[in-house]
């Protein structure tokens, strides 16, 4: 049996709930009986709770997805960035090739990997929106807080082709403890270099 | 009595009419109305509810 998506269930939800309150509105004098007032208390109550912490936290679990991160004009550069077609570039490298799911691309690179981790990521994203439409986005763009290798090492540690490089063994001390940065100590600096877009050529993926 | 009940139960078809629609789409600008539009049409239908229950 296929199992009921999160989406469908809020939908089922809000129609039923819609339909008893509909039915309400037009006879309102059946909350005179007991029973009456049982299946008010479900309709007016429960079930607009259920439907909205659902609907919340399919909401929450969406906005993981890359098409909800560029959905903000203001991340449309970010976006591009990702289809540059030099593989020097990391967050385009790691895009094309699908090193990180290509639909949660954003999440999967600027998570925090830490205890609470996915907690403290949904709350700046929340931040990240309140600021987008009721605040004043900075500029240029920057992350609160420079970038953690610990995000690069949560897949790049242990794999073979990152632990067969002697410069990676030889400091790997130092990249544990971000004394060194993988991307902004002269290894991987090629990021989303927006200022310089215009003179990139862009991959386009085949349908 | 009976006005309070429409009154919150107009709140609520809209609060949901609203939520139902912001699903339909995966955008931040989705996620905003579901959080305010029909976070408040909600909060208000279930507590104007509940103030009618209590008053009753």
């Amino acid at each position: 049996m296929q199992a009921v998506s999160p989406q469908s269930l809020v939908f089922i939800l809000i129609g039923t709930s819609i339909a008893v309150i509909c039915l309400f509105l037009i006879r309102p004098s059946i909350t005179v009986s007991r029973e009456g007032k049982i299946l008010a208390f479900v309709a007016f109550f429960i079930l607009p709770v259920l439907a909205t912490g659902i609907g919340a936290s399919e909401h929450f679990e969406r906005s993981k997805q890359t098409q909800f991160c560029l959905s903000c004009h203001i991340m449309e550069p970010w976006g591009k960035s990702l289809h540059v077609d030099d593989l020097s570039h990391i967050p385009a490298a790691h895009f094309q090739n699908h090193r990180v799911p290509a639909d949660e691309a954003c999440y999967t690179c600027h998570t925090d990997y830490a205890m609470y981790g996915t907690l403290r990521t949904k709350l700046e994203g929340l931040h990240h929106v309140y600021v987008n439409y009721l605040g004043k986005p900075m500029d240029p763009i920057h992350l609160y807080h420079p970038y953690s290798n610990r995000e690069c090492l949560h897949c790049h540690l242990g794999a073979r082709s990152f632990e067969s490089n002697a410069l990676h063994v030889a400091i790997m001390p130092d990249l544990k403890g971000d004394k060194v940065s993988c991307i902004s100590s002269g290894c991987h600096d090629a990021i989303h270099n927006v200022d310089t877009l215009g003179q990139e050529k862009f991959w386009k993926p085949t349908d | 009595m009976e006005r309070r009940l429409r009154i919150s139960g107009v709140l609520l078809i809209l609060g949901l009419i609203v939520e139902a629609l912001t699903l339909c789409w995966n955008t931040a600008a989705s996620f905003m109305s579901f959080m305010i539009f029909g976070g408040i049409l909600l909060a208000g239908g279930v507590l104007s509810y509940l103030y009618f229950l209590v008053s009753e």
